[in-house]
């Protein structure tokens, strides 16, 4: 969320679906009278792939919708939740907006980072972890909240978080 | 007794819009920035553009319209019968300060760097309705790895300055219809840039420089070479092809610095393309700067004069051996009318059916006028203009076809121009050129030609001067003289016209207006282009021109 | 308060997502009235209109009026509805929850809606990050086709309907209107340039109605239960129906609450039935009632004050989403004022300049403060920059809404920004104890 997403990462190879991603791409196009409304719905898919949506796999979607390259690196970089390079093998994020805010999601974040040993935007160096601040994630009442990948973890405290990170794989 | 009844009011074909409470009549479907133009009013914009889509987007034009509480932007306001706008109250100039307060807090201050300095609609903004101080005083965002970068072959980027009016991508899409440009990331770190590995590289990249507001996007070609307010302005027409699209030749002390393209809706609107584009520096060459004569295999300099008087000579001899039917003249796709009709009477002064203009068809261009997409056929700018003034072989007589194929060999060959088509470098063309027993040339740059004649006349470029070229649409364009040939060169047609007062035909004082006025009388469907005419932005001269088919 | 929850019913019930919950509830009964009892669309509109519906969402516009401006003649283009559940503004999670506890309420609240829209495709625009609450309509969704609720000639009627599910990607900015229906064209959500509106000219060119997601399960209980009913509940005919409230902050019992719509700010914080006071018995010190983009209550303002359109905004503030946020006296206010600031500069779409621009050095400015290195003209600074960056400096009020937080501390709590400036550390809270004050 603060790194600055400019570069869509390559991946150095070709980026191509298989064939039940081809599938659920078709179905989904026949929701929309064009191609381009499936943008959002396809880059998910892509993600859903790879974890990641490369260089080659914007292209690739670019091919399949007939759309420009840049159009789809200009939609992936405005949403924040498009991965454009590999993360962890669990994202961890942080809501740090102001009810989480004034709850201590400050605390929260110094916490995970000291244990973690990195900070916003980086993966620990065994690849099980990457941390990201969030805006409001409507967790409020569950205050500080947070996700891990698509799932809400809420509400959040340090020694919570440190038996759920001991937990997962 | 009854009254007729009083006949409809006519339709009105004009809206009325009040600005400042003084009413004009505007026509329909232009824009409120355009209207406002009409009266006279200049309303600040820098994402509008008479030619993109409207996106509103940088808050420059904010006017007050009766009925609205609220400011509203002039460009996306529709225009419509009685509307009445204010652009002189209090809210507008504040609201015109506080947006450029807030395009300034982040834009670097690069003016004594910067190539746009003087044509930056920023400074002129800034100076015209900023605040006269600055109130920022945090970290200016800065797009790092962005600036002094090349996006394209041709065009640099500075993101750093970018006001993120999206004329550019606009550009991109919306005429050049390539679509490299897009935003990337949001917010106050929104970027302008391309895909990673598809760069800024349509046939027109440059224009997206010409249309950014700031200096942003620039070019690599005019970088640092001077500063656009020493330039002269010189209205001409683009040399790359037959399209003809109207340029302006950016020179000083006899340099070109660039060309930049001249409005002509009906040609090329407001864009020029690459290809034409860059062609500018082309003009500063000069390999022959004096005029040749070939003496057995020595090389000597001679004076102008009795260069010329060679040519006239050698010209009179072979009549008076061989006939004029051994004298070929070889026109250009790259002169002047003037110039082609001159060498056209010379040979018909003489008696010579044997003449000829090359039709090289080396690339298809195209370019968008306001209203369609015009192709150009022809690497030379007066392909039509050439053939309209009679450069085509006589009933029986041979054209340059009959030369190349070995056909026919003729003992005297008048080039006009050194560089008149690729085939003037090509080894084994020019070959058989030089198998007639003499050739003359005029010329600017050396090429297998230059190197092989037995005169050459130093002659002038584009910019060194004045003429008029017939484009792909029948068009006759204007194009006038930025600076003098340095002497002895000078222009093709005073050079033709030396020679043809020496074979006794022609006036050495005739002006190129002179020489219109002959060709308004003598040649078909020229008769209405005028000097207003050409001076008012060129006439379509009347018939068709059918293209003949390709070397 | 009504003698049982409308909105609520069916949230925390076993299995409340099911189709047959919801059926054995009388569930798609006011659905199964329009079609086969004979209402025309024009008729669901006029109860919606009569109902006096005010949009959920945040502005609060009339629902029957809105779909009304939907021209008559669409020349031959369809209509499309747009249930809008992008729900990201900072403090509200009650769209959350009546996706992820109630999801045919809403349907069936959408059905009837695109019956009178004469709507065949519509969407349901759902935030990238509600995975589960996507999950469970696509599932309520297929449940609906399987009982023919959705899809070809429902319930026999000449009435067909499709409901597609999208997925947002992260952009607070997707809740706008036209930001949501340029996301849906596959694009950046920029928003558009109104005129025109949407209901003219909307999604792939066609005229398109934005309802959000409480709003269309409003619909559903007007249409089952009668506008008149609707309209009883409430405060008064301006302000009716009931509303759900999202209280977090620091009180005791945070989360959503169903009530008629108005009731008074200090029952949702310190009612037996709502929030239950303050937690640690701290007292309150600032309330936003709104969502972010609200403008800022000081305790001393809520004391009489009806949570509904007209209340809030009778005290220069707005209802916005309900979201209601509590702070208390240990609160730096310059400290929640920057972190505002930071979701808006984060959220702003970048399109034009005021907002680009003004978002960015608001929070710039406000960091400054919060850091201790405020400067004495840095306050008046703050309020002109916002002051010029909205009232049609923009293309859309989320600039409005951004200065909300900024004007509305300052105005109220100028005291504490000079305290910060001058003694270059918070008034209260915990930083307030570790720099000293130089004496």
């Amino acid at each position: 969320m603060t790194s600055r997403r400019y570069a869509v990462l390559p991946a150095g190879r070709p980026a191509e679906f298989p064939p039940e991603a081809l599938s659920r791409i078709d179905r989904i196009l026949s929701r929309y009278p064009t191609k381009q409304a499936a943008l959002l719905p396809v880059l998910w898919v892509a993600q859903e792939t790879w974890g990641w949506i490369s260089r080659e796999a914007a292209e690739e979607v670019a091919r399949i919708l007939e759309l420009s390259p840049a159009h789809v690196s200009g939609v992936l970089t405005f949403y924040t939740m498009y991965n454009l390079e590999p993360v962890g093998r669990h994202l961890l994020q942080f809501c740090t907006s102001i009810s989480c805010h004034i709850a201590g999601a400050g605390g929260l974040l110094d916490h995970c980072r000291r244990r973690l040993g990195i900070d916003l935007g980086q993966t620990t160096s065994d690849g099980r972890f990457t941390m990201v601040e969030v805006e409001c994630i409507a967790g409020c009442d569950r205050a500080p909240s947070m996700m891990i990948d698509d799932t809400y973890h809420e509400p959040m405290d340090p020694s919570r978080l440190d038996a759920l990170l001991e937990s997962l794989p | 007794m009854s009254t007729p009844a009083p006949p409809p009011a006519a339709e009105k074909k004009t809206l009325t819009i009040v600005f400042d409470g003084k009413p004009i009549e505007v026509p329909p479907g232009i824009n409120l920035i355009e209207a406002a133009k009409l009266a006279g009013i200049e309303i600040p914009h820098f994402c509008f553009h008479p030619r993109l889509s409207v996106v509103g987007q940088c808050r420059m034009c904010l006017v007050e319209i009766e009925g609205i509480p609220k400011i509203q932007a002039a460009c996306t306001t529709p225009i419509k019968d009685g509307l009445a706008v204010k652009t002189t109250t209090e809210k507008v100039r504040q609201s015109r300060a506080a947006n450029m307060e807030f395009l300034l807090i982040n834009h670097p201050l690069d003016c004594p760097i910067c190539d746009q300095a003087g044509e930056c609609k920023l400074q002129d903004n800034a100076f015209g309705y900023g605040e006269q101080r600055s109130r920022y005083d945090e970290r200016k965002r800065q797009y790092a790895g962005y600036d002094r970068t090349m996006i394209g072959p041709h065009v640099v980027a500075d993101m750093t300055r970018c006001i993120q009016c999206t004329r550019c991508i606009r550009f991109c899409e919306e005429i050049a219809g390539t679509g490299e440009l897009t935003f990337l990331d949001r917010g106050g770190r929104t970027l302008v840039w391309t895909h990673d590995g598809k760069p800024l590289a349509n046939d027109w990249s440059a224009c997206a420089a010409d249309v950014c507001p700031v200096g942003a996007l620039t070019t690599k070609e005019f970088r640092f070479r001077r500063r656009v307010w020493e330039l002269k302005k010189t209205p001409s027409v683009c040399p790359g092809c037959n399209i003809g699209c109207n340029i302006s030749i950016e020179n000083r002390d006899s340099v070109v610095y660039r060309f930049l393209p001249r409005l002509n809706p009906a040609v090329n609107d407001y864009w020029l393309c690459d290809y034409g584009r860059f062609l500018s520096e082309s003009l500063n060459a000069r390999d022959v700067s004096k005029a040749t004569v070939r003496h057995a295999s020595e090389v000597r300099d001679a004076v102008v004069p009795a260069a010329v008087e060679r040519i006239a000579s050698e010209i009179r001899s072979t009549i008076e051996t061989e006939g004029p039917s051994a004298i070929f003249f070889l026109g250009s796709a790259h002169l002047s009318n003037e110039e082609n009709f001159l060498l056209r009477k010379i040979a018909d002064h003489v008696g010579c059916g044997n003449r000829d203009v090359v039709v090289d068809r080396s690339r298809v261009r195209r370019m968008k006028s306001k209203t369609e997409w015009i192709e150009g056929d022809h690497a030379g700018a007066n392909y039509a203009g050439a053939r309209d003034m009679g450069l085509s072989p006589g009933p029986g007589a041979h054209g340059l076809a009959d030369v190349l194929e070995g056909k026919w060999t003729p003992q005297v060959v008048v080039a006009a121009d050194a560089s008149f088509a690729a085939a003037a470098d090509d080894p084994e063309k020019v070959g058989r050129l030089r198998s007639a027993r003499f050739l003359a040339v005029a010329a600017r740059t050396e090429n297998a030609l230059t190197r092989a004649a037995d005169v050459v006349l130093p002659a002038a470029s584009l910019a060194q001067k004045e003429g008029s070229f017939t484009n792909v649409q029948g068009r006759v364009q204007w194009f006038q003289r930025a600076f003098l040939a340095p002497p002895p060169a000078r222009a093709h047609w005073d050079l033709l016209l030396l020679l043809g007062v020496a074979l006794g035909w022609g006036d050495r004082t005739w002006t190129p207006a002179d020489i219109r006025g002959r060709i308004r009388e003598e040649v078909e469907g020229y008769d209405e282009v005028t000097e207003e005419e050409l001076a008012g932005g060129g006439l379509m001269r009347k018939g068709l021109f059918v293209s003949t088919g390709a070397v | 308060m009504t003698s049982e929850p409308v909105l609520l019913a069916r949230v925390g019930r076993d299995r409340s997502q099911a189709i047959d919950t919801y059926l054995a509830d009388g569930g798609y009964g006011a659905l199964k009235k329009v079609l086969t009892g004979g209402w025309t669309p024009e008729a669901v509109t006029e109860e919606v209109k009569k109902s006096g519906l005010r949009g959920r969402g945040g502005a609060g516009f009339p629902t029957g009026v809105k779909w009304g401006f939907v021209p008559k003649d669409t020349k031959g283009k369809p209509v499309y509805l747009l249930c809008n559940a992008d729900e990201s503004e900072p403090g509200t999670f009650k769209d959350r929850l009546l996706m992820e506890e109630d999801p045919h309420q809403m349907l069936e609240g959408q059905i009837l809606s695109a019956y009178a829209l004469k709507c065949r495709t519509s969407y349901i625009y759902i935030r990238g990050e509600f995975f589960h609450g996507a999950r469970v309509l696509q599932r309520a969704i297929d449940e609906a086709y399987e009982k023919g609720f959705l899809g070809e000639n429902i319930l026999g009627s000449r009435f067909s309907h499709d409901i597609t599910v999208h997925r947002g990607a992260g952009a607070y900015i997707c809740g706008e209107e036209t930001g949501l229906i340029e996301s849906l064209e596959g694009k950046r959500g920029q928003p558009r340039i109104k005129p025109p509106f949407p209901a003219v000219v909307g999604v792939f060119g066609a005229p398109t109605i934005v309802n959000n997601v409480e709003t269309l399960c409003c619909v559903t209980h007007v249409v089952n239960r009668g506008a008149d009913w609707f309209a009883k509940i409430g405060r008064n005919e301006k302000n009716t129906g009931p509303k759900l409230y999202c209280l977090s902050g620091h009180v005791n019992r945070p989360g959503v609450y169903e009530a008629p719509m108005g009731l008074q700010m200090k029952e949702l914080l310190f009612g037996e039935d709502y929030g239950r006071g303050m937690k640690d018995g701290r007292k309150v010190k600032a309330v936003i009632p709104g969502g972010a983009s609200a403008a800022m209550l000081t305790a001393k303002e809520i004391e009489d004050c009806p949570l509904d359109f007209d209340g809030l905004a009778a005290k220069k503030s707005m209802l916005g989403s309900a979201a209601i946020i509590v702070m208390n006296e240990d609160t730096c206010i310059v400290d929640a004022a920057t972190n505002l600031a930071k979701f808006f500069s984060h959220e702003s779409c970048g399109q034009c300049t005021p907002c680009r621009e003004g978002t960015p050095w608001l929070h710039r400015v406000l960091s400054r403060i919060e850091g201790g290195d405020g400067r004495a003209e840095d306050v008046e600074l703050l309020e002109k920059i916002s002051n010029q960056m909205a009232n049609g400096m923009t293309i859309c009020v989320f600039s409005d809404a951004a200065i909300a937080p900024v004007l509305s501390s300052i105005e109220k709590f100028r005291d504490e920004y000079r305290y910060h400036v001058e003694n270059k550390r918070c008034l209260v809270g915990p930083r307030a104890e570790a720099i000293p004050v130089t004496a």
